[in-house]
Formats: structure tokens, sequence, C-alpha cells
């Protein structure tokens, strides 16, 4: 079931960056100015999540908020709330007005959708990306697929090499072999080492071995990682191929 | 007024900088004199309460249209009219007139913190009176400067 996101905020730059956060995901996101066109198109739609900004003219987050947890059909839609102010008084009376979570500005999308996923239950888009998908992580190298990773690693783009694998699989199995490429990886972090989990782990579902490519300096790297330390890294296509 | 300005301002562009855009952003030495040359982008923000004051992030206006490319996950050639620049410049000014707050706050000195305003053109300073402090900071993202303009005295 799509989910319904409502961001409430005078900021167009914020509303976007909400909507970019929730795009990989099965949402539709509603946009409003202020807590009374955000009150207006709550009651209408009934979102599954309020994102709700804390200082806006003509009706604030505050009020806004009030009058959802007055008004029986919208008191228990989940509200995030935004705020520029992270001081200790503003959080205290945030976490008193009955909110589910708080975000401090700035932020980053992955943060949001972290903050989300506590409260909802997100599923990946089912709207059909394939080709563009396909495009961007796979190419191949004879008859090899090669998985190629960006230079950062996102919760995006952890979505979407699911995606990806799903589509691609049976093609994968066919030849038992996929390449992942991580020479275009820039940062070594936990979300690097999970997706490189994730992809190893649903090619062995499938029975199709997985043979990292990358530079030694990574390969050095990646070895202080326990879950990877005796997984050869290979530096060329060619090497991993042989 | 016991703060730490320079700190405050320092760590708070740093980290809207880092987060917004992830862009680093070192500070470098200017005098009370320098500005930003030509056409350019200014957002405020104002404290009232115990500490009165308002901050004016000054920015070229070359780099708050890439400033504002990379906060809409655009391209700066996507970026054609005012609309998104301003906001952008706004919001950027809300954050860090927030961080601002939030430290004075805990500081000892309650206030509230005013929405953003923005004003766009070139050749204009903007003056404020009467201030106790008047400090400005520089900031060099990639490929441009920011000047941060702080005004500050004791509020009732």
């Amino acid at each position: 079931m799509t989910l319904k996101i409502l961001t409430v905020d005078d900021s167009k730059t914020i509303r976007t960056i909400v909507k970019r956060a929730f795009s990989p995901y099965d949402c539709e996101v509603f946009e409003a100015e202020n807590g009374v066109e955000g009150l207006s198109l709550a009651s209408k739609i009934k979102p599954d999540l309020v994102v709700l900004d804390l200082t806006m003219p003509v009706m604030n987050g505050v009020e806004m908020l009030e009058k959802m947890k007055a008004d029986p059909t919208l008191k228990a839609i989940p509200v995030i709330m935004l705020t520029a102010e992270s001081g200790r008084d503003n959080v205290l009376r945030i976490v008193k007005l009955g909110v589910n979570d708080y975000i401090v500005k700035p932020f980053k999308g992955e943060q949001l959708i972290q903050r989300a996923e506590k409260i909802l239950k997100l599923e990946p888009k089912k709207e059909d990306k394939t080709d563009e998908l396909l495009e961007r992580y796979i190419s191949q190298k004879d008859s090899y697929y090669i998985i190629n990773l960006p230079d950062k690693i996102t919760k995006v783009v952890m979505v979407e090499i699911e995606n990806v694998l799903k589509k691609t699989m049976e093609s994968l199995a066919k030849t038992g072999i996929c390449l992942l490429n991580l020479l275009n990886v820039a940062d070594i972090n936990v979300s690097l080492v999970k997706v490189i989990l994730q992809v190893i782990e649903e090619c062995q579902k499938n029975k199709v071995k997985v043979k990292l490519v990358g530079s030694q300096q990574m390969a050095n790297e990646l070895k202080g990682f326990s879950e990877l330390e005796r997984l050869p890294i290979y530096t060329t296509f060619e090497d991993a191929i042989a | 007024m016991r703060i730490d300005l320079r700190s405050f301002v320092t760590n708070g562009v740093k980290e809207v900088f880092d987060k917004m855009l992830s862009m680093g952003i070192k500070p470098v030495e200017i005098s009370p004199t320098d500005t930003i040359e030509g056409s350019k982008v200014v957002g405020s923000v104002s404290f009232a309460g115990a500490i009165l004051g308002s901050v004016n992030i000054h920015i070229s206006d070359q780099l708050s249209k890439v400033l504002a490319a990379g906060m809409l996950g655009l391209s700066p050639e996507d970026i054609e009219g005012d609309d998104e620049v301003n906001d952008v410049v706004g919001e950027l000014s809300n954050m860090i007139g927030g961080y601002l707050k939030s430290r004075f706050c805990d500081a000892g000195f309650p206030c509230e913190l005013s929405i953003p305003s923005v004003t766009k053109g070139s050749d204009f300073r903007v003056e404020s009176l009467q201030w106790d402090t008047r400090e400005k900071f520089g900031f060099e993202p990639d490929g441009g400067r920011i000047i941060v303009e702080v005004f500050l005295k004791r509020g009732a």
C-alpha cells in the first residue's frame, strides 16, 4: 500500500529534501506551506506520517500539532517535528508536545528516513524505473555481469541495489558469477560494508558467487571489518574472472 | 557578555554546509571592512530576548546559485529564477541562526528567533547601529566566499 507522507514547511527547499528522501520508497508525498494548509490537507488525505516544521508563518507547527491532537480523526497520525533549534529548552518543549520524534536542522534525508522507519514500514517503490537503474548499476564484461557501486553509498543506493538485484538475479544465476565493482567508491564506511553483504547474501541465496573488484587500499581497509576480512578483493576485472 | 561567538558561528556554519550540502567549508581571516563585491544575496534572522541582535549571511550571486542547486539536487544551470535562491539562502540563514540561538539559550541567554528574510542586489551594505558586539567571520566553501556578520547586545 502506498504510504501518504505530508510535509508541512514554509520552505520549498525543505519540502523538496523531504520529497527526495522518500522518493525511492512506495510513498506519495503531499506538501503544505503552513499549519492552516497542513491541517486542511491532513483532514482530507489522512496521511500515514506528517513531517512538520516548527517555525512557520500563518500557523506554526506547535499550533498545528495541538489542533491535530484535539481532533479525534487526526490525533493518532504520527508526527516528526523539524526544528532549527537544538537548545535544551526547545527540545524539552517539543518532546512535551507529544510528537513521535524530532529532527534538528540541518539534517540529511537519510536521517529522516531512519526516523520514519521507526514509525512506518517503508517499502521500495513499485514504480518501474528498472531500465534507468540497470543502466546506472549494471554493466557487462564478456559474459559476466558487473554491479557498479557509486562513489557514495547512501540508504537510497542500498534500496536501489536491492531492486536491481531482484530484477537481474535470473540473469546473474545463469552465469553463476557476478563482479561487484568497488573501484568508484570514495568512502569506506559501514554503509559500504552493509551493501557488500547485502549483495553477497542475495546472490548466495541464488547460488551466484560474488567477486569483489577494488583498489589495493580498499582491500586493506576492508580487512578491518570482521565480516569481510576473509573475502579476496581483486584489483582488476581480468584477475577476478581468471 | 561571555560568549565564544567565533566558535559558535564556525561550528554552526560548518555543520549546516556539511549536512545540507556535503560541502567542506573553511574559516578565513577577514577584516571588518571586507565585503562581498558585486551582486550578492543576504539572508538575515534576528534574535530577541535576553540577547538582541541579528545574523546576516552574505553570499555572492554566483555562489548562491551553486548552493541552491546543491540543496535542491539540481545543477546550477537549472536555477533560473530568484525564488529557489531566496528560499535556500533563507533556509541556510534559519539553520545557522537556529544553531546560534540554541547556543545562546544554553549559555543562559534565552531568546526567540525570527523568520528569515532575504535581500538581493549589488553595491549595498547592511548597517546596524548601537550594538555591543559587531563581528564578521569569513568562510570559503569550494570556489566562493561567505561572510557571516553578527550584531548583538544584551536584551531586557
